[in-house]
């Protein structure tokens, strides 16, 4: 049987086992302020709170002690061309929290961003500032062709 | 078999992208029913691109395709056998540069057109602001393949016409109608965005090394693949399923 | 599905043993392959395990610290079906965690660029690793279709079957699986009286299939269009080759109607 078919349930059948999970969950930031030892993830809307517990235990190893879930309502929104209504899909976030000795923040991933920028831009600032050192010194001698100074 | 891979374009996918995902990002889905089961699969999205230089997965083609915008259809000569690849020379018929040969370094199917290393160029003008002029570049503009240039003879380097031949041992070959040689498929075709041959790509952290990726470590069991996967894992199981009807 | 989970996933720690260096990506080496790019490494994990902090293990669900401010993060590319092949059932199920714990990072990562409005680096991650899992469903699903044809004559798969719809027409039918047979279910029997010969069937069929000529009659009248215009642009086209592209178009009948000539002045031989 395709390794996608949920059988039926039977009394007696043997236990069902899922040997190739395609739950998704990622983990994102919060949009209030929680406690140190509690994480957000969104994650598949089919999962359960112990499909969540488990896939965070088995997979990640991640210690679990209690999981809470709710389905966010997608934003819908009104197309500025065409006025269709158009609604994003539902989001099952779940909020997941940890022994009380552990603690997680979601780290800032583009505190160096702006640096790396700075480098790639600095060839078009440098040919701007080239291009204002050529105006000052023709300020006082208009008309000047550009070879005329070194 | 071997017909298909006759007629399958010997053109290389330069940007080394899944096709899945240059369509995902081309896509413009301006509205969709919900995937319930009491909805039919309906879509209104965008049908008709205005392919350009800019390669559909960049910002520029987005932004020259907004939502909501359209342009007018460009009608495009149907080519079967795609016969100009990145490497080619090539001789321009017409415009400024006509006469002049140049190696082919981009090639855009979708429009039948090719860019030509230092032919056909203009100046562009880039990054003006209220106080500062810009930049100014030099660039390529595209040439169209049906029209504008023919290939180059590799015996004398003059320019030919060609016809797609095949060998004796069955491979498809341009061969040129002037003198009759072969005209070579360039070994820069090969190449892609990420390696100039594949025995020279440098194997990121997160690849699979070629060797691990070869090894053979299957091994046929009369057994499906959660059994094996039981066995291996020490689960025992005891229970056989009740029978249930299919209908 | 809880139940069933848990004891599936005891099959995750199994991943830990690491036949892969990689997971994520095959590189690119070898004549025909540069190799598929799987997930994080399994080594990787096994040595987190040991860390007390938890902080650690749910940085599984970020990239590499080095690549956060990156534009370009390059990887392999997906695993091929034939590669798949010659993998054992073991190494598959390991694989697969890695692609899902690849998968989940992907997904964290390009969140948190559209939440901050940043570029996500290299968006072509998520659909080769979505293609290396479809590729390895494949493949299991395969091996165990070989096993079940071997075994009982069937290929396992969930039954298919072509029958009349409620309108009289022909659908695939994916059967259900019940604990009764259908000679006892009698809710079931009950709702197989499908008849289609009313007259609201009969209305709804003649407008269906108007609706099907119509699409047929627009495609057929896009493409002659299509050739029109392409005839009017390139009078000196290959029309044998057109004729290859366009079979249910008349070529030569269009010919010789005006519309196909271009506004040009034929040249004349001097």
């Amino acid at each position: 049987m395709s390794t996608r078919w949920y059988p039926i349930y039977q009394r007696g059948n043997p236990q069902l086992r899922v040997f190739l999970p395609n739950f998704w969950m990622k983990l994102v930031r919060p949009t209030e302020e929680q406690p140190a030892n509690v994480v957000t993830f969104a994650v598949s809307t089919q999962m359960t709170k112990h499909d969540v517990k488990n896939y965070l235990e088995k997979i990640y190893k991640i210690p679990v002690v209690d999981v809470r879930t709710r389905i966010a309502l997608g934003d819908t929104k009104r197309d500025q061309v065409y006025g269709y209504i158009t609604k994003n899909e539902d989001v099952k976030l779940a909020y997941v929290t940890m022994p009380k000795n552990e603690a997680f923040t979601f780290p800032d991933l583009f505190a160096n961003k702006a640096e790396k920028q700075e480098k790639d831009e600095k060839s078009m600032d440098e040919s701007k500032q080239g291009f204002r050192k050529f105006l000052d010194r023709n300020k006082k001698r208009p008309g000047t062709p550009g070879w005329y100074s070194i | 078999m071997r017909i298909t891979q006759f007629l399958a374009s010997k053109l290389k996918n330069f940007s080394n992208l899944p096709k899945e995902y240059i369509e995902r990002s081309k896509k413009q889905v301006y509205w969709q029913t919900p995937k319930e089961a009491n909805y039919l699969p309906r879509t209104v999205e965008r049908k008709r691109y205005r392919y350009t230089t800019n390669r559909s997965w960049t910002g520029h083609f987005r932004q020259q395709n907004m939502p909501g915008t359209s342009r007018r259809k460009v009608f495009v000569e149907p080519i079967e056998d795609w016969s100009f690849f990145r490497g080619d020379r090539i001789e321009v018929l017409v415009g400024k540069d006509k006469g002049k040969q140049g190696i082919v370094t981009q090639v855009i199917p979708e429009r039948n057109w090719v860019i030509v290393e230092g032919i056909n160029w203009h100046y562009r003008r880039v990054g003006a602001e209220k106080e500062f002029p810009g930049i100014i570049i030099k660039s390529e503009s595209p040439l169209n393949v049906t029209k504008d240039i023919r290939l180059v003879d590799p015996s004398d380097l003059q320019g030919t016409d060609f016809e797609w031949r095949f060998t004796e041992e069955g491979e498809k070959v341009r061969v040129s109608m002037r003198s009759g040689r072969i005209i070579p498929i360039p070994e820069t075709n090969n190449q892609t965005y990420d390696y100039k041959t594949p025995n020279a790509y440098i194997e990121r952290e997160k690849d699979t090394t070629a060797a691990v990726v070869g090894e053979i470590t299957f091994q046929p069991k009369l057994a499906t693949f959660e059994m094996d996967i039981m066995e291996e894992m020490g689960i025992k199981e005891e229970r056989t399923p009740a029978k249930s009807y299919w209908y | 599905m809880s139940a069933t989970l848990i004891k599936c996933f005891n099959l995750a720690k199994a991943v830990g043993t690491g036949a892969f260096r990689n997971a994520l990506a095959t590189s690119h080496s070898q004549v025909a392959a540069w190799s598929p790019a799987t997930v994080g490494s399994l080594l990787k994990c096994g040595i987190h395990s040991n860390v007390p902090l938890q902080n650690e293990k749910l940085m599984e669900f970020f990239d590499d610290p080095k690549h956060w401010s990156e534009t370009e993060v390059k990887v392999g590319r997906a695993w091929r079906t034939d590669e798949l092949r010659i993998k054992s059932n073991k190494e598959l199920h390991q694989l697969w965690y890695i692609l899902l714990k690849e998968r989940n990072m992907l997904f964290t990562m390009e969140h948190e660029c559209n939440d901050k409005m940043e570029v996500f680096p290299n968006p072509e991650r998520i659909d080769k690793i979505k293609i290396s899992m479809e590729n390895l469903e494949t493949v299991v699903r395969e091996r165990n279709k070989a096993y079940h044809l071997l075994e009982t004559g069937e290929t396992g798969e969930r039954p298919q079957k072509q029958i009349h719809n409620a309108f009289g027409l022909r659908c695939n039918y994916k059967t259900i699986e019940h604990v009764l047979p259908p000679f006892m279910n009698t809710k079931w029997i009950k709702a197989q009286h499908n008849t289609y010969g009313g007259r609201a069937v009969h209305k709804f069929l003649l407008h269906y299939r108007e609706k099907l000529y119509n699409v047929k009659r627009k495609a057929k009248n896009r493409s002659r269009n299509e050739v029109m215009m392409t005839l009017r642009r390139n009078p000196n086209i290959d029309l044998q080759m057109l004729k290859r592209k366009y079979p249910d178009v008349d070529i030569d009948k269009l010919l010789s109607q005006d519309k196909t000539r271009g506004h040009y002045v034929t040249k004349v031989d001097a």
